[in-house]
């Protein structure tokens, strides 16, 4: 079997080839540090794109805009109730992972019972999370207790903790996927929601345990995020939602449902931080690094699908 | 009696009015502020000092109403929409932070039109008919490299953190940065990043381009970067260099804290949110006839080793250091624009 036909292959080509570029810079040096790096950011943006890649999956018109005021809302929450305090630090777990449990439930009852399409019903109740946001903390930035923050920046066995926390997720996400009924389910509705639902899929319950699960998903990275960086901002979610998309399709999972890809996240993920540190260390200014950015995405997408129709 | 009584307590009314209304000349007007974006802990520290001084001229007569508004989206057509809809609500006077210096021009003149005075601050818009308070971010700029080399007579290279792209502040900062480099030969920037003015993406950022970096003794901020700086630096156990910073409290007390374990040393400067309270204060004078000239000039805040602790015991925890700036304070603006 053609290990090219894995959709999944790509994105991780594509992060070892930016890998390789920005080390060919430095003659190698510098290697375990950009690597560390990788894995320490890349987990962020593969903790919420593994959440996104299960509402895609989902079907056309399924997306979650809300990632980055949820993660805002729980880690402000969070942070605000832990106050510095040590010994908290599962007492602020609790507090984000609930604030992502009722975002979740929230947008979900907003798509079934107002009929509103995901993207219009997310959108909107993200202006609400935001604005809670703001009104709980008024914007002030409070410092997670210290025995969380070194949690947080810590490593074990030379990975980073937070990528630890990003491994194990997916490692449960790629079983539920693959190997669990729950998990055919899902592609099933994505693939065809009414031939799912004619085939007795509970489909409404699928719909909103991802819908739980994304905005889970969003808080508990919110919650990491805030405790790696030194506290929750107003605006620390922003460059996540297109980020969570990206790595989706990056990553090989079609965007029109049905299919997705768990390694094809943790790859692009990775590669979405190597690509801007390559591109910051050859020195290219802001303009060039979008344009080739966005380029560079559209060669790894074109080339994925390419592999998919062929195989 | 009564009569006369009455007649009595009317007049003397009237004249009471009569001199406020000759002391401030303003205590009918109403003022509102129109804001872009309220997303980050600056514009949140902007919003509560106009809040704040709003209340109290308010309650002082001096002004019949101080509102502030802020689109949710940061959209340059949003917040023309919002200054078409104070010019319908008969506001006498905009305090504006624009989203662009181009895009809300034609909202503005229609402002003017209507004998609104509008004061742009911060994001300033470039429609004549307006005022500007601005600050001169070239000269912040190039002031972190002056400091720079006077730190570090032999000079070495540089990291510069960038903020958002494509935004006219970042643009100005960055010129200014080079042109100092460009006149303190002996340094060189041997990396730039963008780090949006935020600690987690300046921290991201920072931490992707220093493996490819040779030795840096510097790092030239904008505001807002500078801790997240620190921590990757620190990650990637390299030695801390002179990182200037942005006056928010996480930065300052990052760096109390390397001053009594180390004596870290470095300076921190940029704009107060209070500007929004100068802004107020320069449309109140307007408005009260006062000629004031179309571009005024807001000096930065500079925090230094010797005022570090009073700026640090004045600035709430997770905010950013501040001044409210009060009636004299624009009047000598003013003054020194003329």
């Amino acid at each position: 079997m053609n290990p090219l036909s894995k959709p999944w292959i790509w994105s991780w080509l594509a992060a070892a080839g930016a890998f390789a570029l920005t080390l060919g810079l430095t003659s190698g040096r510098g290697a375990g540090e950009l690597g560390y790096a990788a894995l320490s950011f890349g987990a962020f943006a593969a903790i919420v794109g593994l959440g996104q890649m299960l509402v895609i999956t989902l079907g056309p018109g399924n997306v979650d805009l809300s990632i980055p005021a949820t993660m805002t809302l729980a880690a402000t929450l969070a942070l605000k109730t832990m106050g510095t305090v040590e010994g908290t630090a599962f007492v602020g777990l609790a507090v984000a992972l609930g604030v992502g449990l009722a975002a979740g439930f929230a947008n979900y009852m907003l798509i079934l019972l107002l009929r509103l399409p995901p993207i219009i019903a997310t959108l909107a109740a993200s202006l609400i999370y935001q604005s809670l946001a703001i009104w709980s903390n008024r914007g002030l930035r409070i410092k997670p207790p210290r025995e969380l923050a070194d949690f947080a920046t810590g490593q074990v066995m030379g990975i980073p903790n937070v990528a630890w926390a990003g491994l194990l997720l997916a490692a449960v996400v790629w079983v539920v996927l693959e190997r669990s009924v729950w998990g055919r389910w899902l592609l099933a509705t994505g693939q065809n929601t009414h031939a799912a639902r004619l085939a007795g899929i509970p489909v409404e319950m699928i719909r909103a345990a991802t819908y739980l699960s994304v905005a889970v998903f969003a808080s508990l990275a919110g919650y990491l995020l805030a405790s790696f960086s030194g506290g929750a901002a107003l605006n620390m979610g922003t460059e996540y939602l297109l980020m969570s998309i990206a790595v989706v399709v990056i990553g090989g999972s079609s965007i029109a449902g049905g299919n997705s890809n768990v390694p094809g996240v943790w790859g692009a993920a990775l590669f979405m931080f190597l690509v801007v540190s390559m591109l910051n260390s050859y020195g290219a200014g802001a303009g060039v690094r979008s344009v080739l950015t966005g380029t560079i995405i559209i060669a790894i997408v074109i080339a994925a699908s390419t592999r998919r129709v062929r195989a | 009696m009564t009569i006369s009584r009455m007649l009595l307590g009317a007049a003397s009314l009237a004249l009471i009015a009569g001199m406020a209304h000759a002391e401030s000349g303003t205590a009918d007007k109403r003022i509102a502020l129109s804001n872009n974006y309220a997303g980050n802990s600056w514009r949140q520290a902007m919003l509560q000092t106009y809040e704040e001084i709003g209340k109290k001229a308010v309650a002082d007569g001096v002004v019949a109403a101080a509102d502030a508004y802020t689109t949710s989206e940061n959209q340059a057509t949003e917040q023309a929409a919002q200054i078409q809809n104070m010019i319908l609500q008969g506001y006498d006077a905009i305090v504006l932070n624009a989203a662009s210096p181009t895009a809300l021009n034609g909202a503005v003149k229609e402002a003017c039109d209507a004998g609104i005075t509008v004061v742009s601050f911060d994001g300033i818009v470039t429609e004549p008919c307006a005022w500007r308070i601005a600050v001169d971010f070239a000269a912040m700029g190039k002031e972190e490299v002056d400091y720079l080399a006077t730190r570090l007579p032999d000079g070495g290279n540089l990291l510069e953190i960038r903020g958002l792209a494509g935004v006219f502040v970042d643009d100005e900062i960055s010129k200014g940065i080079h042109q100092g480099v460009a006149e303190h030969d002996k340094f060189k920037i041997v990396g730039s990043v963008h780090g949006d003015w935020a600690q987690d993406v300046a921290q991201k950022a920072v931490a992707g381009i220093l493996p490819s970096l040779p030795e840096v003794v510097g790092v030239v901020t904008q505001g807002g970067d500078g801790y997240g700086a620190a921590q990757a630096f620190k990650a990637a156990g390299r030695p801390t260099p002179l990182i200037v910073l942005g006056n928010r409290q996480d930065e300052m007390k990052w760096w109390a804290e390397q001053r009594d374990a180390n004596g870290y040393e470095t300076l921190s400067l940029s704009i107060a949110p209070g500007v929004a309270s100068l802004a107020f204060w320069v449309a109140q004078q307007v408005l009260a006839g006062e000629e004031v000239p179309k571009d005024l000039t807001v000096p930065f805040l500079k925090i230094t080793q010797d005022t570090l602790d009073e700026s640090l015991a004045n600035t709430p925890e997770g905010s950013v250091a501040n001044v409210t700036y009060s009636l004299d304070d624009a009047k000598k603006v003013i003054a020194d624009a003329k």
